[in-house]
């Protein structure tokens, strides 16, 4: 394999779960580039994530199979008759992968989806160990209106100031079952989430009241910009850590004082989302390596340095992209572009 | 003897000042105080409980604080470093939704009294404020 190029260029054939797959784990792969995806049904769920993904799609098995820039063809269809067009049109030398071993690289896919899903869920129980003072003060605090109202409810004998009691300590553990219900719907495993529509601002709005519980000497103003009404086909779980460890992340960099502003807009296809902070800002240095596994710059203990790289993860998955913008000083602005679902206003 | 200042001799308990943004939290700690003698003072954060100290040439008079830590506008932190300041002789208790083992360290290396996580025992509360109050009379004693 001494010739072989130093970037794979493949065109997938069949779109659907196991050319989802495929072109799930090429957009991941650094060295390989997706000449375009071919499937011959228009609806194939994987013709429309390569449209938001910019990767040329296809109904037309004819399209662009003869691209000679091809040099791998992975036909996932299992259909004797594309294999045989394809064999008729392909350009020389760009080899066809079809059959058992086309079958063996989806099954390879699939393991590395199962193990990103892993990844994603640790980063989750990850960072609500980080969360873990901020969801102690939020349950004290009512916890202790509980226990302290019914000390007093004791020895209360005027009928008016027990029921004024007992509404409070109701209230009180009403507050209690939010919030466990809040940190349930974050923490729970999301592998089999089924995609649906996504109300934006309501995400926006949970991040924050998650991210809230993430520092202690809480004077962060929040200010909101919201076009009204925008929705986001996805993995409501998902999106909502996307956005809970970008508001987390300012809202650490500020060291819990300063201004947070979550805006969105409405750009034609594409959904805008921007959350910027008025922190120190990221060196620029830093800035073309946030997204990598592993590089943080919290000190040890504080984070596991995979949060904004399962942040990029999961908006590519979802057709859309993210970039990251910051003068010194001047605080940092993450933009996330996501399809707009057909159904928004 | 300016109002409040408590000694041995002065009538009622002492006045203890809760500093704390949760509205219920303050009155299960007033209605504890007050059941057990204790005039009581209330301010919503930091800010209001400088404010209600006063200036130097108008103090309020205290025997003890009890203080939260997270807060709104001026938070625990900075609020006690003032209160330490302005009323050397005045013990502090913070009483805190944050089990955190680290801050409760430095607080009562820098000479905080006692640090209490909520949901405190009413028993403990009364205690504590007892014990605070006995060693606030031993500092005025010093004095």
């Amino acid at each position: 394999m001494n010739d072989a190029p130093s970037t794979l260029r493949v065109i997938i054939v069949g779109a659907g779960k196991g050319g989802t797959a495929l072109l799930k784990l090429f957009t991941h792969s650094p060295d390989v580039e997706i000449v375009g995806v071919v499937d011959l049904n228009p609806e194939a769920p994987g013709l429309r994530l390569a449209r938001n993904l910019g990767v040329r799609a296809a109904s037309d098995a004819l399209a662009f199979i003869a691209d000679d820039r091809a040099d791998l063809i992975v036909d996932v269809t299992g259909d004797p008759a594309m294999r045989s067009l394809l064999l008729q049109h392909k350009p020389p030398r760009a080899e066809i992968m079809g059959g058992t071993s086309a079958l063996l690289l989806w099954k390879l896919a699939q393991h590395e989806q199962n193990l990103r899903a892993q990844l994603i869920h640790t980063e989750k129980l990850a960072s609500i160990g980080t969360l873990a003072s901020g969801i102690a003060h939020e349950i004290n605090n009512p916890l202790y209106t509980i226990t302290g109202l019914s000390e007093h409810l004791q020895d209360e004998t005027r009928l008016e100031v027990i029921r004024e009691y007992i509404e409070e300590i109701l209230t009180a553990g009403r507050r209690i079952a939010d919030i466990v219900r809040s940190l349930n719907a974050f923490a729970r495993r999301t592998q089999e989430e089924k995609v649906c529509e996504i109300d934006l601002d309501y995400t926006l709005d949970e991040a924050v009241k998650m991210a809230h519980r993430a520092t202690v000497l809480d004077q962060v103003q929040v200010v909101t910009q919201y076009d009204a009404d925008l929705l986001v086909r996805g993995k409501p779980d998902e999106l909502l850590q996307v956005f809970v460890n970008l508001v987390t992340n300012a809202v650490q960099s500020m060291e819990g004082c300063g201004t947070l502003t979550l805006s969105t807009a409405d750009n034609d296809d594409f959904v805008q989302v921007t959350v910027r902070d008025s922190g120190p800002g990221i060196p620029h240095n830093n800035l073309n390596r946030i997204f990598d596994p592993f590089f943080t710059t919290k000190e040890q203990g504080k984070g596991t340095g995979l949060g904004l790289h399962i942040v990029r993860d999961i908006v590519t998955n979802h057709g859309g992209q993210i970039t990251a913008e910051s003068t010194l000083g001047q605080g940092a602005t993450f933009t996330v572009k996501l399809p707009a679902s057909p159904q928004s206003a | 003897m300016p109002w409040g200042l408590h000694t041995k001799d002065t009538p009622g308990n002492g006045r203890v000042m809760i500093v704390d943004d949760e509205d219920n939290v303050r009155k299960v700690l007033r209605l504890s105080l007050t059941k057990a003698g204790y005039d009581v003072v209330e301010a919503q954060h930091g800010g209001e409980g400088i404010e209600a100290i006063g200036s130097d040439d108008n103090m309020l008079m205290l025997d003890v604080i009890l203080c939260d830590i997270r807060m709104p506008k001026v938070n625990g932190l900075e609020a006690i470093t003032f209160f330490q300041q302005q009323y050397p002789s005045v013990p502090i208790i913070v009483v805190t939704g944050y089990p955190d083992q680290k801050m409760a360290t430095d607080l009562l290396s820098s000479g905080v009294f006692d640090y209490l996580v909520k949901p405190v025992d009413k028993d403990k509360l009364l205690a504590t404020v007892a014990a605070a109050m006995e060693k606030r009379l031993e500092l005025r004693h010093d004095i």
